[in-house]
């Protein structure tokens, strides 16, 4: 019996001593209120920039700030878009942005159902290729991306930085692809063909509707890195009138001095889309969605 | 419903590894048939080859009597039971229940006919409409027994099926196959490692290990005969005691010295196992059943002296851990729970070699650690064992069903 | 019963068989599945790595570009960028400002995710999705906004750094020293890149098993001693990925300068990438831009085998 009560658990760690619950709640409280200065001086510019773009003029250029756009205006905008160039802009970004979408999402999806589903002989080489690749800087890149681009006649024109978009997006598309196709147990595949499916069959019937989140997922990102991209376009495309929205967003100052109202305007025009879609991606399109196939 | 018969089946991958070496196994009409081995020992691998889902290096599978090796899985008419299941996740339990009737283009209303009753049968008619995400393991286990069932196949695969279910889900379910595989009678391939499933599920058992096949038998057949070192460890839980010992001929007679006592081989046995004395003056390894190992009370016969290590009770009668001198068996194609470990003797000093005997007695027995016994061994129980090959030394008129391959 | 006969030699038989045009197609189509995207990244990626080994032993100038051909002049470019003081204050310049912003980034984001353990939930969802709004911002966006907010003359950080008494910030310009240039350019994307650094940090935080924290707890270790470790030991992964990232990021510096100072920095924001940019594209120099831009590879070079290693050794490479 004696024995029994010295193996009598003692609390080691004591969770929450009653004694210190006010304490507790204090110190929560101190955790709070640092955590709510940070997320103020976070999100701050942002707001700063939608503030400014509903802003008058004479509130914008104001020696105190105004913290709040008390008469907000759509003026700005109206600016914002009556610039010169910017419809031929929204226009070749949707053009550059659609194409790399579009390509990279059906190069990628084939590339990565060779990882993910065959082995082959280079398998593993090509996936730290891919991996490699996406390291190497743009910005070394682009002297002999020009001279490759100028001897194969593509500067100034949307074809080639669809191209190169399309091949700089192409490793992260590859390998997040492969990652979901991985999640998919391949027993889901093989009691298809049990059932009477065949290879093709199994693949349209239970691997496609299972990849299409990972499908999503990747032409997002596609998405938002074409969409965002200003070296390349800066540099490869010379006519106002081809240029896409971030160039033409960067130049905007020196159209006519620094106009800070409708820039801030432009900026949260071009800002907007990106904005949408990350949040959607961050919504994990159904990552689990396989999840109940397999254990419990 | 078809005769499955495996014929020289061999598997080799890559660099000669080879994953099933020659495998001979024929599937009886209607029979259960059970796969059974340690986990690695090519059971899996037999079975995906039975389905068409892994290519086979040489030999023949026929299904019905018809070769199949070059038959993609959909036109073997063949159904599989996964071992996570593999429920679509993306249809619901209906659809999932009616994709294969669905790819063998069976007319709609049959289709719904089929389901439902299938789904009525294992009790699944509530959730016809979930996703298999919404279910509970035991439940995606009916939606998985249900699409095998559903399509009427010629023969069941069945893929460690219970594996991923907790303990008393798992013996419930097991009864549950073994019932509908008997009221269907369809031909049935079930792979597992639990050697305890293999026994109660089984008409027949087929141990494999390391990519060959070990002994195929009725479970009794199995356990009250196997066929060599490794069945004899595999099957039976508690497992076999082993151990080795010396086989002498004293006179006319044989007698069989374990440690420092003789037992005196009876006339029946050495006749019934002629080989035996081929084997005199040599060690050979000894079995014998936990509950074959007796209390020495009343018994005239050779005795072994021990001391309990540990009694284990279980309610209905008490394991008993005995130390008693003798040399432990050394060999690798022993399963781990039948090894001894060569541990330091804890209760006999003057010992050099101990091994750890496993006695089942019974709960009325008044037993304490560190009490010295005297065990009764019947030599008329006693599994011999050929020391070099490990196969048994066969008794004359219990021929070994199956062929032996070692 | 003939087969049986026939499957007594296994190998002789069926060996040859198999080999029918479906088991070639099987052998070949992983590599057709990867043909396109592979020829993608070989031409635009692949090659133009090579071009740049190659021109950055050249001569390729203006002439030499309507040519199409570069001169052949060995290791020239390189003795000409290694004998320029300049060189050596770009790469200093770089090197320091690459240290100076991913420690920051690490330091500040890593103390926010451990932050984001400590607030109530209700503002950890709100911190989170006030991050991703950050993180989704366009580079060129965030430059104009803090361009915007350190504007000499209606700057909102000019007022609100005076009225903290800080110092005099009216009118003051922030580009004209170089010094408080990069502390605004280093502000800048710090700011931007703490969201992926913070986020991806929690989400490695969460999941460390409870029960190795509880273990840590009960065998008597102090909770800064539990997440030194445990928790530490077992994020270092995550934190390997990222600092080499950061260092591969930030070392290649270009946009975020080149816009903030109106497409004309001078040399006193030079960094490697815009210096490599300007030789080129601005002297036309080409071949020297080259063998800069070689230089900045080589020295990323260790960060990315870094980080090669250790997305191979978390085994997701299979």
């Amino acid at each position: 019996m004696s024995s029994v009560t010295q193996i009598a658990p003692t609390p080691v760690a004591p969770v929450a001593p009653r004694g210190r619950g006010r304490r507790r709640r204090t110190r929560q409280l101190g955790w709070n209120l640092l955590g709510l200065l940070v997320l103020a001086v976070m999100v701050f510019p942002v707001y700063w920039m939608v503030a400014t773009a509903f802003k008058p003029g004479q509130q914008i250029l104001s020696y105190t700030p105004h913290w709040v756009p008390t008469n907000p205006t759509l003026s700005n905008f109206r600016d914002a878009i009556h610039q010169p160039f910017f419809w031929n802009a929204v226009k070749n970004s949707l053009i550059v942005v659609s194409a790399v979408v579009a390509l990279s999402v059906v190069l990628a999806f084939l590339a990565s159902l060779a990882l993910a589903k065959f082995h082959f002989y280079g398998r593993k080489a090509f996936i730290v290729l891919i991996l490699g690749v996406q390291m190497v800087p743009l910005a070394a890149l682009i002297i002999p991306l020009y001279i490759l681009m100028s001897r194969l006649g593509q500067i100034d024109k949307l074809t080639g930085v669809i191209a190169m978009y399309l091949t700089f997006v192409l490793p992260f598309t590859v390998w997040t692809m492969r990652g979901f196709l991985l999640g998919i147990p391949k027993e889901l595949e093989e009691a298809a063909m049990v059932d009477g499916a065949t290879r093709f069959g199994a693949f349209v019937r239970v691997l496609l509707p299972l990849v299409g989140p990972g499908l999503v997922a990747t032409s997002i990102f596609a998405f938002i890195q074409a969409w965002n991209e200003f070296i390349i376009a800066y540099v490869f495309l010379h006519t106002p009138a081809k240029q896409t929205l971030m160039v033409w967003l960067a130049s905007f100052t020196t159209l006519r001095g620094t106009d800070w109202g409708p820039l801030m305007a432009g900026a949260t025009l071009c800002a907007l889309p990106v904005v949408v879609f990350f949040l959607l991606v961050q919504r994990r399109i159904a990552f689990g969605l396989t999840a109940g196939a397999v254990r419990g | 419903m078809a005769q499955i018969e495996l014929v020289h089946l061999s598997k080799v991958y890559g660099n000669d590894v080879a994953a099933v070496r020659d495998l001979n196994l024929d599937v009886a009409e209607g029979e259960f048939m059970v796969l059974v081995g340690p986990s690695g020992c090519g059971k899996t691998t037999a079975l995906r080859m039975v389905a068409g889902l892994e290519e086979i290096s040489s030999g023949e599978i026929r299904i019905g009597g018809k070769v199949v090796n070059e038959l993609a899985p959909r036109d073997r008419d063949i159904a599989m039971v996964f071992q996570n299941y593999a429920l679509y996740p993306h249809k619901s339990v209906y659809e999932n229940l009616a994709f294969g009737l669905r790819m063998r283009k069976v007319p709609k209303a049959e289709q719904k006919e089929r389901v439902e009753e299938i789904a009525r049968i294992l009790g699944l008619g509530e959730m016809l409409h979930r996703r298999p995400a919404q279910l509970s393991g035991g439940q995606r286990q009916r939606v998985a027994m249900g699409r095998a069932i559903v399509r009427e196949p010629k023969a069941f695969l069945m893929d460690e099926p219970l594996s991923n279910l907790d303990a008393k889900l798992r013996v419930q379910m097991r009864a549950e196959i073994a019932r509908i595989q008997q009221a269907l009678k369809v031909t049935t391939v079930y792979v597992t490692h639990d050697q305890v499933e293999a026994m109660t599920m089984g008409h027949r058992v087929a141990v494999m290990r390391d990519g060959e096949l070990q002994q195929v038998d009725t479970p009794q057949r199995l356990y009250d005969a196997p066929a060599n070192l490794f069945v004899a460890s595999f099957v039976g839980s508690p497992p076999m005691n082993l151990f080795e010992a010396v086989v002498e001929r004293d006179d006319s007679r044989l007698v069989c010295r374990i440690g420092e006592t003789e037992l005196e081989l009876p006339a029946d046995v050495a006749a019934e196992r002629p080989a035996l004395a081929n084997y005199s003056g040599r060690p050979v390894a000894v079995g014998i059943r936990p509950e074959d190992v007796r209390e020495a009370a009343g018994w005239d016969g050779a005795r072994l002296r021990g001391r309990i290590l540990l009694v284990e009770s279980l309610g209905s009668e008490q394991l008993v851990h005995i130390e008693i001198a003798a040399t432990p068996l050394e060999r690798s194609d022993l399963i781990d729970a039948a090894a001894q470990p060569p541990g330091p003797p804890l209760g006999v000093d003057d010992l050099e070699r101990a091994v750890t005997l496993l006695g089942r007695f019974d709960r009325h027995l008044l037993l304490a650690p560190g009490e010295a016994v005297e065990v009764a061994i019947d030599p008329r129980l006693l599994h011999f064992f050929d020391l070099e090959t490990g196969v048994a030394i066969p008794a004359v008129d219990v021929p070994v069903a199956a062929e032996v391959v070692s | 019963m003939a087969s049986v006969a026939e499957s007594e030699f296994p190998l002789a038989s069926r060996r040859r068989r198999r080999f029918t045009r479906q088991r070639i197609g099987r052998v070949l189509a992983p590599y057709a599945l990867l043909a396109p995207a592979a020829t993608a990244i070989g031409v635009i990626l692949g090659y133009p790595l090579y071009l740049l080994v190659k021109m950055s032993f050249e001569k390729y100038g203006l002439f030499e570009l309507i040519r199409h051909k570069g001169r052949w002049i060995g290791t020239a470019n390189y003795a000409h960028i290694l004998h320029d003081g300049e060189f050596w204050r770009v790469l200093a310049r770089t090197v320091v400002f690459t240290a100076v912003t991913v420690t920051l980034t690490m330091v500040l984001g890593t103390a926010m995710a451990l932050l984001l353990l400590q607030v109530s939930r209700w503002l950890r969802v709100a911190i989170t999705t006030g991050l991703v709004l950050v993180w989704s911002v366009p580079v060129i966006v965030a430059v104009d906004i803090w361009r915007w907010m350190v504007d000499y003359e209606f700057g909102v950080a000019n007022w609100t750094l005076t009225k903290l008494h800080i110092g005099n910030f009216i009118r003051h310009d922030w580009f004209a020293n170089p010094w408080t240039g990069f502390g605004v350019i280093t502000a800048l994307i710090v700011w931007g890149a703490i969201p992926f650094i913070t986020i991806t940090v929690y989400a490695g935080l969460a999941q460390v098993p409870q029960e190795l924290l509880e273990a840590a707890a009960i065998d008597g270790a102090k909770p800064w001693a539990v997440f030194r470790e445990v928790t530490l030991p077992l994020l270092m992964p995550i934190f390997v990925i990222l600092t080499s990232l950061s260092i591969i990021w930030d070392f290649q510096v270009f946009q975020q300068i080149w816009v903030m100072l109106d497409f004309r920095p001078t040399s006193d924001y030079y960094t490697m990438a815009i210096y490599a940019f300007h030789q080129s594209f601005q002297i036309s120099e080409y071949g020297l831009g080259a063998a800069i831009a070689v230089v900045m590879v080589l020295f990323m070079f260790g960060a990315t085998l870094v980080y090669l290693r250790q997305m191979l050794r978390t085994g997701e490479v299979q």
